[in-house]
């Protein structure tokens, strides 16, 4: 008894289609995590690539392969087969191509580094700082006087629900209240790939000189972030930075860890 | 027997509505666990002794919750019983308070959490050995229909009932000063917004607020006997139906609008706001946020969204904006004043474009523009009672550099109008202007980076006292072009062309093989 086997042909059309639905099941449904459509046509592009070399691999594979396309255009029972496929790929294709010259109305795409590597030196609070050996002048007494050290964390707390949850939100999850009116959208502080990643001196740099303080692969012109040595102490910046880390239970990173 | 049977029905039908109006069960839970979740979650706004003053207080509208009074907005028992359910509790930290900046807890504690929160916050009203004696009658809801919402159309209005605050359109514009019973001022619920309901916009909610009132506000009890204007339990129904209706359809925010799309329309452009030619543009509404970005910071807005129609044609383009507004502010008019907190000054509107199309990522900063990179402002004020709405052009290089034109309107047109607690208002310039050095030259299907600024004059919202929004974008909508049809023709011929010339080859064996 033969057992029934997909053409190779289809095998080859289902591989890819397959590991696309999968990838977007997973991360779109399941995890709820959208993939950029460029990451997405760069993943695809080696999923298709890798199928290709897979199935011309031997020489046999190959002409099973290509087989029934030759078959179209060379068995004269496939006749009628071939004439529907030639006209609907060249209708298909045109279409295609004109909606891809039809102009849309979507917004330029605005491309922009999120966590821009700092500067070595930054000038905040009429004086200048050096960002490669800056610490925040309060985290050693976590260990050294953790009664004060919550104090800190306290006037930190103040600080923050005063000035930051409007946009960065009371659960620091960066959807305060006018988030929504934002973009780019407040930074997530409970998201593993922002503080977390960063030196409490980044932070420093970030807060102290706010949006148009960035460099400009970050965009500054959009940052709705504030200048806010305008309006904090530098005492209570880094009271803010320790709150936090606190709040979110994320360690800073340090030069000492690594 | 049939009266029996008639009551079990009843009985059944009034265990399905209880359950519906109860989704969560009350749970004990422990209150010392619940006042160290306080400590670290909540002591921030609503404060050490749980009395609303935390340090953010006086920068919050609505200001935070005093749990010492023991009234909650949202509540499920009786009118006449001060005291809310468990379950009421519950919601409020589980779902938070929509259009305020408290926001639901579902995702950072377990259910668990939030009862013992709940446990806790009633011991700072003494509420703990406290249970509700009445709960809210939902008699049998009422479906909505054309008949029930014109039923309640009628009730909202009749002897001014719901529209004596909430205005003829339900935009809360109705002039009155209301307070809460601490004194502070409130504002009436805009019901065409249903995104800023506290509870939420579905009618069994609303049914809940007619009947048992806003309790610490002057929002009364329809349910109350006692009340000139009480009305019965299918009456609510009516209403609530009613108010949902009055949702504002197309002019919600929608984050994946971000274009304003401006339509290529022949012959002249409307002059009259309410033009049925505007109905042509497709609007867009932008959220607006105070700004609490540059000096002097502002933190208590009263507006909060604004929709945008653009129309152009081969010389001029305009644009409809409409907001709403509870007050129309006009500085020197007493009942204005009688209306507005003071220090009072013009409602306005302004437009924001860069002076040059940006060609690559590079734009003007979104706060009135940069040194390097200036903007052109469009301001639309609302006028006195001794100067008319007037629109000025001011050029701006930031927040505090923005200059006006020597001619005044650098010649932009403008009409407007206000009604039921809405803005219109239209900003009309040339396509093109002589000086392409201050001006910005509007270029067909280029996109054009578009912001937008408003105050209300009524909530002291003067200069910096303001509300913004970030950058967005206007198109010229392109005229049709041939193009897009040329070329998929063109593809179309040519892989036609490259199959016949593969079957050909195929045909001759020897060749192709």
């Amino acid at each position: 008894m033969k057992a029934f086997r997909i053409p190779r042909l289809l095998q080859f059309v289902l591989v890819p289609v397959v590991v696309y639905a999968v990838t977007r099941l997973i991360f779109d449904v399941l995890l709820g995590q959208l993939i950029p459509a460029s990451l997405m046509t760069m993943y695809m592009f080696f999923v298709l690539a890798g199928t290709f070399m897979a199935f011309t691999f031997t020489e046999d594979g190959t002409r099973e392969l290509v087989a029934p396309i030759k078959a179209l255009v060379e068995d004269p029972s496939r006749k009628w087969l071939r004439n529907v496929v030639f006209v609907v790929l060249p209708l298909a294709l045109g279409f295609y191509t004109y909606q891809l010259r039809t102009p849309k109305p979507e917004a330029p795409l605005e491309l922009r580094s999120i966590h821009p590597a700092p500067p070595s030196t930054v000038k905040a609070y009429d004086k200048r700082f050096n960002l490669l050996t800056l610490e925040n002048p309060y985290r050693k007494l976590q260990k050294e006087d953790p009664e004060a050290f919550a104090e800190m964390v306290a006037a930190g707390a103040a600080v923050y629900i005063e000035n930051c949850q409007y946009c960065h939100g009371d659960k620091l999850d960066g959807r305060g209240p006018y988030a929504q009116g934002l973009n780019p959208v407040p930074a997530n502080f409970q998201d593993v790939g922002t503080i977390a990643q960063l030196q409490e001196s980044y932070l420093f740099w970030r807060i102290a000189t706010g949006g148009p303080g960035l460099p400009k692969e970050a965009a500054p012109w959009i940052s709705s972030m504030p200048i806010w040595q305008d309006f904090l102490s530098e005492e209570e910046t880094w009271q803010v930075i320790l709150y936090l880390y606190d709040y979110t239970g994320h360690a800073p990173r340090s030069w000492e860890h690594e | 027997m049939r009266g029996v049977a008639m009551k079990l029905i009843l009985a059944a039908a009034l265990v399905v509505v209880c359950g519906l109006a109860a989704p969560v069960q009350a749970k004990p839970g422990n209150a010392e666990n619940g006042e160290k979740i306080y400590e670290k979650r909540c002591l921030g706004c609503h404060g050490e002794e749980g009395d609303g003053l935390g340090p953010a207080a006086e920068y919050l509208i609505p200001p935070p919750r005093d749990f010492t009074l023991g009234l909650y907005k949202i509540k499920t028992t009786a009118f006449d019983d001060d005291i809310p359910n468990d379950d009421d509790l519950f919601r409020m930290i589980r779902d938070g308070m929509p259009g305020t900046a408290m926001p639901g807890w579902s995702d950072m504690l377990s259910e668990q959490e939030i009862w013992d929160l709940v446990a806790h916050l009633k011991i700072y009203a003494g509420l703990e050995e406290e249970t509700p004696s009445k709960q809210l009658d939902y008699g049998s809801q009422v479906a909505t229909s054309e008949d029930s919402v014109e039923k309640g159309r009628k009730l909202f209005h009749d002897g001014d009932r719901c529209s004596e605050c909430h205005g003829a359109e339900g935009k809360g514009d109705a002039i009155k000063k209301l307070k809460n019973d601490n004194g502070d001022r409130t504002w009436p619920r805009n019901l065409t917004k249903p995104w800023t309901y506290r509870a939420s916009s579905d009618p069994k909610d609303i049914y809940a607020r007619i009947s048992v009132g806003i309790p610490n506000t002057q929002m009364p009890s329809f349910a109350d006997p006692k009340s000139k204007k009480k009305l019965s339990v299918e009456e609510r129904w009516h209403i609530a139906n009613y108010v949902v209706a009055l949702t504002k359809k197309g002019l919600e925010v929608r984050p994946e609008n971000t274009v304003v799309k401006a339509k290529r329309i022949d012959g002249e452009i409307p002059a009259a706001i309410d033009d049925q030619a505007w109905l042509q543009s497709e609007p867009v509404t932008f959220m607006l946020v105070p700004q609490i970005i540059a000096k002097d910071r502002f933190f208590t807005p009263a507006n909060d969204t604004i929709s945008v129609r653009a129309l152009y044609n081969e010389r001029d383009i305009a644009f409809l904006l409409e907001w709403d507004d509870r007050t129309k502010s006009i500085p020197g008019d007493a009942k204005a004043e009688s209306i507005a907190d003071p220090e009072m000054g013009q409602d306005a509107v302004m437009m924001q474009f860069p002076v040059t199309i940006p060609l690559g990522a590079e734009k003007p900063y979104f706060l009135k523009g940069d040194a390097g990179h200036p903007v052109n402002l469009w301001h639309w004020t609302s006028g006195t009672t001794e100067a008319e709405a007037a629109v000025a052009m001011l050029d701006g290089l930031g927040m505090a550099q923005q200059t006006p034109r020597e001619d005044g309107g650098g010649g932009l047109t403008t009409g407007s109008g206000y009604q039921d607690g809405t803005w219109r208002v239209i900003m009309k310039r040339s396509l093109t202007t002589d000086d392409a050095e201050n001006d910005l030259q509007f270029e067909e299907g280029r996109f054009i980076p578009i912001a937008f600024a408003n105050w209300d004059g009524s909530n002291s919202e003067i200069d910096s006292r303001q509300t913004i929004t970030t950058w967005y974008w206007l198109q010229l909508e392109p005229s049709a072009s041939a193009e897009p049809y040329i070329s998929g023709i063109v593809v179309a011929l040519l892989v036609f062309g490259a199959l016949v010339w593969w079957a050909r080859g195929a045909a001759r064996p020897g060749e192709a093989a």
